[in-house]
């Protein structure tokens, strides 16, 4: 739930992260992230972005280093406290969306967080506002498009009015319509928004920040302008310019 | 593959039908439930060869199917895979229990003995309509139930009625995985199909890993759907609004409890 806390939010140090099977994945990452801002974290595919989000909303715990979410550390005895400043729109829809309809499934959140049924019904109709779908409210799971989808999956966050908002691939199969209403929702969103893409114009269109990852460490850390027109850079970690800035 | 993406499509029917405004639809799941539970109690509760009150006991499925607007042609289709059971219970009863009960036709039924072109009924015959009554009726009573009545509802109602929460939710996060599974299978077998369009059905020798993959990928599926729970705050309990009960909901189970309980007792014959 958001807390209205102002700066801050976001604290990571010196984290690393190994899986069990000694795939070192994360090093010596720093970052630290403010209200408001919004964040694309770029890299090529198995360079660790999704374990880094997993690890911010403490769905992997055995890291090494510091994580502060809303000046609450990552560990299993805060993950409650945790979640509840940190919402997390999964990159296939169909995993965040699991019950009967839309209303349902939006209002999971609130009521689980102990929620009045006016309050919860007040943050489900201001959630489906927020992604223009009001209209879809008593509509089946299975009857929606991806694209409607997709908007599903975020005002399931949306409902929660977390502090930090992780998007992983936001904009993966969505058409060029749906693609341009998501970046004007997202641009709506004044929560910390944190998103991991390799659609690289999307980026640019949505983050004033972007984070490089590679090999595990952060390469670059930087406005978004800089970074992804800087050709050289993304072709030594493994990616291209946005097509926008392809002659 | 086409009979997997039937089965979703049935399911997918089941949940429209479920979603309805009408007014079975919006009727308290928890009286529904009951309501149910009780006619199924009552329907087994009679004799075997009380034909004739169970004969009236389909009052309350054809009432069901009518006011509930479902297609008993629909229904009787999505029943059948239990129906051959339902109706094959007691099919030897007619070689246990010759015991004549009575004769339809012929001069002398009041003996019993020498009749004279009469067709004898038996106990064994007339125990194994009753026995396919009973079991046809309870599935009838549990598909308008369900055509009624959402899983979550079905839900919400047990936990009214205090059955432990690890059950309820076991039983809706099975539901849910039915769709999950359903979906994973459909994807494998659509792969396979499209390497291999000279193949009829699935090689033999392939059966194993792609039932293993397909165990892999729900597995994967189901967990991202549990983190996603997670995440949004589940910690082990599903909240649902608060169902108020109307003067309808009351009369509705007040009115059949009575029916029921009036041909129970041989008062409606």
């Amino acid at each position: 739930m958001h807390t209205g806390i102002h700066g801050e939010i976001l604290r990571i140090e010196n984290l690393s992260f190994t899986y069990e099977d000694n795939n070192h994945v994360l090093d010596d990452i720093n970052l630290v992230a403010h209200d408001g801002e919004s964040i694309g974290i770029i890299g090529a595919n198995g360079i660790g972005k999704s374990t880094l989000m997993k690890l911010l909303v403490g769905l992997l715990l055995d890291y090494q280093g510091t994580i502060e979410v809303a000046g609450h550390p990552v560990n299993k005895k805060n993950l409650n406290h945790v979640r509840e400043h940190i919402g997390y729109v999964f990159q296939d829809s169909d995993s965040q969306l699991f019950l009967s309809t839309i209303e349902d499934d939006v209002a999971f959140g609130p009521r689980n967080y102990g929620l009045s049924e006016e309050e919860v019904k007040e943050k489900v109709d201001a959630a489906l506002a927020k992604v223009h779908i009001s209209d879809l409210k008593n509509k089946h799971i299975y009857k929606l498009s991806g694209g409607e989808k997709k908007l599903a999956a975020i005002a399931t966050i949306l409902a929660m009015e977390p502090d930090i908002i992780i998007m992983d691939e936001p904009s993966i199969a969505l058409d060029p319509r749906n693609r341009k209403n998501l970046i004007s929702i997202l641009n709506d969103i004044h929560s910390l928004k944190l998103i991991t893409s390799h659609d690289l114009d999307f980026i640019m269109d949505t983050c004033e920040r972007t984070v490089l990852l590679d090999d595990g460490r952060i390469i670059a850390n930087g406005k978004t302008s800089e970074i992804l027109s800087n050709k050289a850079l993304l072709e030594d970690h493994g990616l291209e310019l946005p097509l926008r800035l392809q002659k | 593959m086409a009979s997997i993406d039937k089965q979703l499509k049935e399911l997918n029917k089941i949940q429209d039908l479920q979603q309805r405004s009408q007014w079975m639809n919006i009727l308290h799941p928890l009286g529904k439930l009951l309501l149910s539970v009780f006619y199924i109690i009552i329907t087994v509760s009679f004799g075997k060869y009380d034909l004739v009150p169970l004969i009236i006991m389909s009052i309350y499925p054809i009432f069901g199917f009518i006011l509930g607007e479902l297609s008993f042609k629909d229904g009787l289709y999505r029943m059948r895979l239990i129906l051959p059971l339902v109706l094959l219970v007691g099919i030897f009863n007619p070689f246990f229990d010759k015991n004549i009960l009575f004769y339809i036709g012929g001069t002398a039924a009041e003996t019993g003995a020498a009749v004279q072109g009469g067709f004898a009924v038996t106990g064994g015959m007339v125990s194994m309509v009753t026995l396919m009554l009973k079991g046809f009726y309870s599935a009838l009573s549990a598909y308008i139930l369900i055509a009624t009545t959402s899983i979550d509802d079905i839900c919400y109602a047990l936990r009214c009625l205090h059955m432990p929460k690890m059950i309820v939710i076991v039983i809706m996060l099975i539901y849910r995985y039915f769709g999950v599974m359903g979906a994973e299978a459909e994807r494998i077998i659509t792969a396979y199909k499209l390497r291999a369009p000279s193949q009829k059905g699935i090689h033999y020798k392939a059966w194993g890993t792609l039932v293993g993959q397909w165990l892999l990928r729900s597995m994967d599926r189901a967990e991202d759907v549990y983190e996603s729970m997670l995440l949004r705050g589940f910690k082990g309990d599903f909240f649902t609004s608060k169902k108020s009960y109307g003067l309808l909901d009351i009369l509705y189970v007040i009115i059949w409890t009575m029916i029921l309980v009036l041909i129970r007792s041989r008062v409606i014959i």
